[in-house]
């Protein structure tokens, strides 16, 4: 049985068992690679690419990864795709480098321990898993999550499943994001 | 790991320098989504803005409750670089014209 994370003198601590790592690293790939793969034009010019600069302009076809990637701006598609040519590389760049940490930290040895810049990392690796898993159980308004636990009641083996994974991710966070608050000091502002 | 951003978007938005002091006319909003912890985009408030505990708690509970909130004003390629990095958190924001 895991026990969420902690903040202690060496870090932030979490129990995790083998399953619960191997099922955690697997998912930080999962998502990893739905952010790897290209779904715009397959062409990129390498010098725009070194200054972030990507082909990309159109909302993502996938629901889960436009929840990732979402537009910049509601109701300017000019705009928003003008933002994302820009954004977009980078974006992918940075999500699959804090998911990569994350899974890198699984494979330690006994307790998980992570410092301040890897919890960082693993807070922003569990939203986005957190938010794929969601779009993918058709969990979108607030209301959907009740609706998919009386699914799940009613025997609907693969939304109950679902559900309880999505159901530790959030505890999981929880804990995490309570230890990274933990030392957060108010400075006052002019 | 605090995002790291790439070069603002140069467009051609007319500007008048004086104005945009007064008035900034750009703003980033945040949308309610049912993933996002509470605790989560107060945290993020926090460390990405250096908004105090009160200000953080205050805009995430109008995400929650009033479905979005403006947690950002200032130039375009100001809130360019706010919406990239809330969206770096997971977070869903977005921009526009403040009018």
């Amino acid at each position: 049985m895991a026990r969420g994370f902690q903040r202690g003198r060496r870090g932030i601590r979490a129990k995790l068992d083998a399953h619960e790592k191997s099922l955690l690293a697997h998912l930080f790939v999962e998502v990893y690679e739905l952010l790897d793969a290209h779904d715009g034009p397959a062409e990129q010019d390498p010098l725009a690419v070194m200054v972030g600069i990507g082909t990309a302009v159109d909302t993502p076809a996938d629901p889960a990864l436009a929840r990732l990637l979402p537009d910049g701006h509601r109701d300017d598609p000019q705009a928003s795709a003008d933002f994302r040519r820009y954004t977009e590389l980078g974006l992918r760049d940075r999500k699959r480098a804090g998911l990569e940490t994350a899974r890198v930290t699984l494979g330690r040895e006994g307790t998980l321990v992570l410092d301040d810049g890897e919890a960082r990392a693993w807070a922003v690796a569990l939203t986005d898993v957190r938010l794929v898993l969601a779009e993918r159980m058709g969990l979108r308004t607030d209301e959907d999550h009740d609706r998919l636990l009386e699914q799940a009641e009613d025997e609907d083996e693969g939304v109950s499943v679902m559900l309880s994974l999505y159901d530790f991710l959030t505890w999981l966070q929880e804990t995490l994001v309570a230890a990274l608050v933990a030392p957060l000091r108010d400075v006052p502002e002019d | 790991m605090d995002a790291v951003v790439t070069s603002p978007v140069e467009l051609d938005e007319p500007r008048s320098g004086l104005d945009q002091a007064v008035t900034p006319p750009w703003v980033t909003l945040v949308w309610n989504d049912p993933v996002n912890l509470m605790s989560y985009v107060s945290y993020v408030f926090r460390s990405y803005f250096g908004y105090a505990e009160a200000k953080a708690d205050k805009l995430m509970l109008d995400v929650h409750e009033k479905g979005r909130a403006a947690v950002s004003h200032g130039s375009r390629e100001e809130m360019e670089r706010d919406v990239e990095a809330l969206q770096g958190y997971g977070l869903w924001a977005t921009m526009r014209k403040d009018d």
